[in-house]
């Protein structure tokens, strides 16, 4: 078996690969992991991927592309089958990269302090002064403990020898870790076995040690301040990366902010809640610094905190990276770091660099022209967001354009050595002529080397880097590509660093350091922004829901009446019209089946919006709600289309998975003042809605018979038990409108806000209750003789509701919702 | 020459159309002090009362007045009121335009040129070709506390401009002295420069100003120091103002009544030396200097964020008067 699994696997000379040690023959710490994989039975294997891709489809592990038009996520891209590490391998790398961090924090240390590497020309000035991620407000500021670096990711690559290189060093904010860790999630459940067999090393203690260490060096909070509040900073769902924010978020426990979210005061950093502003601690950025403080860097950033900058300078917050941090980057820096690390550290650089020159320097500039074909020559900077070229690749007159450009400003640019890196075994789904050849099943799926990288993790403890036991490894696109990059739609992998003994499996992140004095009851900080998704969570949910039901019942009707049409339009159908899910009734059967399904109309349309407000409030939503809601987003119906009859059981489908989520609500939430904001929105929505729908009852329904309506309200039930004759007007507008113990009449929605809104208002001040009040009044105040169709009053009551619910929803905004208040960047005027 | 004082008045005033409910604001308005320059006396004055103010110097030395306002405002005036002397800066030798004879022989290279320097003129010390000065940085970043080699570097202001490096080639011809280069690219500046209130703006690119040949005194300022920076040159811009009222037979000066801007250049033989493109003139006693930096942004008078406001309207009055 193990010989099939590795037949068409090839073995060139010019790399290393990872699994073989030569053609068939698997390195030590591979056999058995592959006799393992190979001794599954047949279809097992296939199982495998579409379990996989249906796990990470409905987790909504995704990696959105800025390029991408539509703003659309990618979903992540996992393979299953791990990269193995032996231990000994493992120390190898990590002890390098423990040591490479402890350098290049001291450089930081040193360039924004004493700048004695400058002075000395340990480090050509222009590469420090020339890079944009040089901050000069930085200067003189030194973090608690020294910390520049808290966090630091590499790129490493491996030799056709066998020995790992560093290509490219991440000390921005770098991503990876959490993808990393959702890597593990889902490999580690395809594999439970194997994963236990081998000992594999655990990720929990290295996020640990990020929490920990980041509590430790936030300063220590006032008295009555209670623990140190550390908020995770991202650019917004916008950002490639947002998933990873929303997911380190949630695992590490920490709120998920956007700079709109903080406010400076007095010289520190407070994040606005509903509770009004709390002091904030310590900030685990994954934004880049410039982008941090319009104030004092871009002045063009949409997205920082004005007066960050001075908060970090005056040691009132601890933001991990340091600010400026990102100029270590630069691939000029590479080529000094073996003279630094003797001169720092007084030890030899353990883990070397890929070859790397800095152009600016002449006489590298005129060698990498005479060895081009071996060399690539790349921007110094990544955000230059310039392509790397391959000397190889050059034709001659490409060549002579390449180097005119680069001798126009060579001290942007570097030469590197071209590596060809490492290979590693992909599960591919097989061809079909293995089958052909009556190949057994299992082969449909094969083993295909490509292209892989490693990017691995470190962290800055109080006891020195701790250096995540694992790492994202990165496959590159096809057979040869050259370039790996997430961006270009590579693929990834999960790493497994095997130990030689049982590894201590109890540890989780759970086991914290949270003391009975540390528990918060249901006050925990609710940032003003997320209240204000979870309000719109809300009513999007009730949106979508009412859509669906309209849908269901005007369908429905269309499909009774369809040998004997009834005078008139339905009034289902009007309905639709006028809640905007279909625009012309002249044909409506065409119109209500587009609205039902076709991806760009109505039904689809909104789904995409409550969608959209889930995926804002990602760090908040347990798995099984995001699960439903993606399930139900992405029904195949949107792809295939379908015929009316068919539509319909779409749409019951629809309706029990809204059930689902308002499941959610009702059964798996706090009672928090979060839980509140959502609720505001579910009622408010429903509210109007139902007052629409009473409008068109009472008016173009007025003689039609009542059945549509309390389907559409889900009501049958109610009015059945209560009454034994067929819908009449007085039992059922009372059913609607007054009674308060029915979920979808008017009273119901009224009387929840009016208790909601009294809970706010205790601990806020007035701001929705006077304008309630009124309009409860008139409910209250409506007489059982009035309920019918022709009843002036009810028409006012109706209208006075809607307008009422459209003024709460105001004042609401208003109340807890400012931050969205406008801001403008003065700076630049003289 | 006697001290000579000003008062200087520098006032800004914003009006909104919408209440701004929260103001961070970095004033940059204290004038430095300087060998040839003392502050007197000095106040700021924010209207509305700032909810919170503190001065600090940043990272170039310049005195920057943080503060904050956190309840809902109209208006803002920010009024800076200071009594400055001014003496003599140092003296920069005349620019020495070497005879006909020797500038043959600087053509040989910097090293040649030092060495004939060195023997056909021995009392005073030979001047450094531009691309010594270049050399210098590089070889010995330390000097003047890095600071010349931080400014030798592209900013977002001034990045790096192949048409301003070009422009400026004329005036560099190999072993050049540095004086005598960078005064007459001042001139040059000068005089293929249009003065034109209003013809750019604080966005105005380098390149867009050398293509439409117009601007103001912080244009002309960028433009020298991309040429300047273009030829691995270290320099800076210098905010400040200059007397208002002419002289009795001197011509009117431009760049009045308003924030002035120039370009301070260093040579490790003549150190930090002052030049003026918009009136092509080294500074003298009517310069106050306010701050410097790398460009503008490093000096904005008046930098801030706020929440609201709607539409601005802004207006700024300077004014210079010898006390």
């Amino acid at each position: 078996m193990l010989r099939e699994l590795l037949d068409a696997y090839a073995v060139p000379d010019s790399r290393f690969d990872e699994m073989l040690a030569s053609a068939g023959v698997p390195r030590p710490h591979w056999d058995a992991f592959l006799r393992a994989l190979a001794a599954r039975e047949g279809p097992e294997i296939g199982d495998t991927l579409s379990q996989m891709e249906r796990e990470i489809r409905e987790n909504g592990i995704t990696y959105n592309v800025y390029a991408d038009p539509k703003g659309a996520d990618r979903p992540w891209e996992v393979d299953p089958l791990p990269l193995l590490l032996s231990a000994s391998e493992w120390e190898t790398i990590e002890s390098g990269i423990a040591q490479r961090a402890d350098l290049l924090n001291r450089v930081l240390a040193d360039i924004y302090g004493p700048q004695t590497l400058l002075r000395s020309g340990a480090i050509p000035a222009p590469v420090i002064f020339g890079h944009s991620g040089f901050l000069h407000p930085m200067k003189g500021v030194r973090p608690a403990g020294g910390v520049h670096l808290f966090q630091y990711a590499a790129d490493l690559a491996r030799a056709p020898d066998g020995s790992w290189w560093v290509v490219s060093d991440r000390t921005q904010a770098p991503s990876g870790a959490g993808y990393a860790l959702e890597n593990r999630l889902v490999v580690s459940r395809v594999f439970p076995q194997m994963f236990s067999d081998l000992n594999v090393q655990h990720l929990a203690s290295f996020f640990a040690g990020v929490r920990d260490s980041l509590l430790h060096w936030a300063p220590k909070p006032a008295a009555g301040e209670g623990s140190p509040l550390v908020v995770l900073l991202t650019p917004g769902p916008y950002n490639e990366t947002y998933f990873e924010h929303a997911l380190l978020a949630r695992y590490l426990g920490f709120p998920l902010v956007e700079g709109s979210d903080l406010t400076v005061r007095s010289g520190c950093v407070w994040m606005k809640t509903v509770e009004g502003l709390k002091r904030v601690h310590a900030i685990l950025r994954r934004q880049d610094d410039d982008y941090c403080d319009p104030l004092e860097l871009r002045s063009d950033s949409a997205l920082g905190v004005a007066g960050l900058t001075d908060c970090v300078r005056r040691g009132s917050v601890f933001v991990g990276n340091a600010l400026g941090s990102g100029v270590i980057e630069s691939g000029a820096l590479l080529g000094y770091l073996p003279k630094l690390s003797e001169q720092l550290l007084g030890e030899p650089l353990k883990l070397p660099s890929v070859a790397t020159w800095w152009l600016g320097e002449p006489a590298a500039f005129d060698d990498a022209w005479k060895r081009l074909d071996k060399l690539l020559i790349k921007p110094l900077e990544r955000s230059f967001r310039e392509p790397a070229h391959f000397g190889a690749d050059l034709t001659h007159d490409e060549r002579i354009l390449l180097r005119a450009k680069v001798a126009a400003r060579p001290q942007r640019y570097v030469a590197q050595e071209w590596v060809h890196v490492s290979q590693a075994p992909v599960l591919e789904r097989g061809v079909a002529a293995s089958l052909a050849r009556g190949a057994p099943r299992s082969l449909q799926e094969r083993l295909a080397p490509r292209a892989v990288g490693l990017r691995v993790f470190a962290v800055a403890t109080p006891d020195g880097y701790r250096v995540m036991p694992g790492g994202l490894t990165r496959v590159a696109v096809d057979g040869d590509s050259r370039v790996i990059a997430m961006q270009r739609g590579g693929r990834s992998k999960d790493t497994w660093v095997l130990s030689g003994a049982p590894v201590n499996a109890s540890f989780s992140l759970l086991s914290t350091t949270v003391k009975p004095e540390d528990l918060v009851g249901s006050r925990v900080n609710l940032p003003s922004r997320a209240a204000e998704n979870l309000f719109w969570y809300g009513r999007y949910g009730e949106r979508c829901d009412s859509a669906v039901r309209v849908l269901r019942v005007a369908i429905a009707g269309v499909l009774d009446h369809a040998a004997e049409p009834p005078d008139g339009l339905a009034p289902a159908i009007l309905l639709a019209h006028k809640l905007g899910l279909i625009d012309d009734t002249a044909d409506a059967n065409v119109a209500l089946l587009r609205a039902a399904t076709h991806p760009e109309e109505a039904l689809a349309n909104r789904l995409r919006q409550l969608s959209r407000a889930a995926f804002n409030l990602r760090d908040r939503m347990s798995a099984d709600n995001w699960r439903t809601l993606n399930q139900l987003a992405a029904d195949p119906v949107f792809q295939r289309g379908t015929a009316l009859p068919l539509a319909l059981s779409w749409l019951d489908r629809a309706v029990t998975s809204m059930m689902t989520l308002s499941g959610y609500v009702l059964d798996g939430m706090t009672r928090s003042s979060g839980w509140r904001f959502l609720s505001i929105g579910r009622r408010l929505e429903r509210l109007s809605h139902l007052c629409v729908t009473l409008e068109v009852a009472t008016t173009d329904g007025a003689a039609h018979s009542l059945d549509w309506l309390l389907d559409l309200t889900d009501s049958t039930g109610t009015y059945r038990s209560r009454y034994l004759v067929a819908p009449e007007w007085l039992p059922v507008l009372d059913i609607l409108m007054r009674d308060e113990t029915n979920p979808r009449s008017i009273a119901f929605q009224v009387k929840g806000l009016s208790e909601y809104i009294a809970k706010l208002e205790l601990s806020h001040g007035r701001f929705a209750s006077d304008v309630l009040a009124p309009a409860q009044a008139a409910l209250r105040d409506l007489a059982p003789k009035d309920l019918h169709p022709e009843s002036a009053a009810v028409a006012e009551v109706l209208d006075q509701l809607r307008k009422c619910a459209g003024a709460v929803s105001d004042e609401l905004t208003l109340k807890f919702f400012q931050h969205a208040a406008s801001r403008s960047v003065l700076s630049l005027v003289a | 020459m006697n001290p000579e004082r000003y008062i200087v008045h520098h006032e800004t005033r914003y009006a909104y159309t919408a209440p701004v409910s929260q103001s961070w604001q970095l004033a940059r308005l204290t004038p430095r002090m300087l060998p040839w320059q003392k502050l007197l006396s000095y106040s700021l004055d924010i209207e509305p009362k700032a909810d919170e103010r503190r001065d600090e110097l940043d990272s170039f030395g310049n005195m920057v007045t943080h503060f904050g306002l956190h309840g809902a405002h109209r208006m803002l005036r920010v009024r800076m009121e200071c009594l400055v002397e001014v003496t003599e800066r140092p003296s920069v030798d005349a620019p020495m335009a070497p005879p006909v004879q020797q500038q043959m022989q600087l053509q040989g290279g910097v090293q040649m040129q030092s060495q004939s320097q060195s023997q056909t003129r021995m009392l005073a010390p030979a001047p450094l070709a531009w691309e010594a000065v270049r050399e210098a940085i590089r070889a010995e970043p330390q000097q003047d506390d890095l600071i010349p080699a931080s400014m030798s570097e592209p900013t977002p202001l001034v990045p790096l401009s192949e048409g301003a490096r070009h422009y400026a080639s004329k005036s560099f011809g190999r072993g050049r002295p540095w004086l005598d280069a960078v005064t007459e690219l001042m001139l040059r500046i000068h005089d293929d420069f249009e003065f034109e209130p209003g013809a750019t703006t604080v966005s105005t690119s380098v390149d867009e100003v050398l293509y439409q040949k117009r601007g103001v005194c912080q244009d002309f300022a960028h433009l020298m120091l991309a040429c300047l920076r273009g030829h691995g040159l270290p320099a800076r811009y210098v905010s400040g103002y200059l007397l208002t009222d002419p002289p009795p037979g001197m011509p009117r000066l431009m760049g009045v009544d308003a924030s002035h801007a120039w370009v301070a250049a260093y040579s490790p033989q003549h150190g930090w030396v002052e030049f003026d493109p918009t009136n092509n003139q080294l500074a003298d006693q009517r310069y106050i200097t306010l701050t410097w930096g790398a460009d503008f942004a490093d000096v904005v008078p008046l930098r801030g964020v706020i929440f609201g406001g709607g539409d601005q309207l802004m207006d700024v009055e300077v004014s210079v008067i010898p006390a």
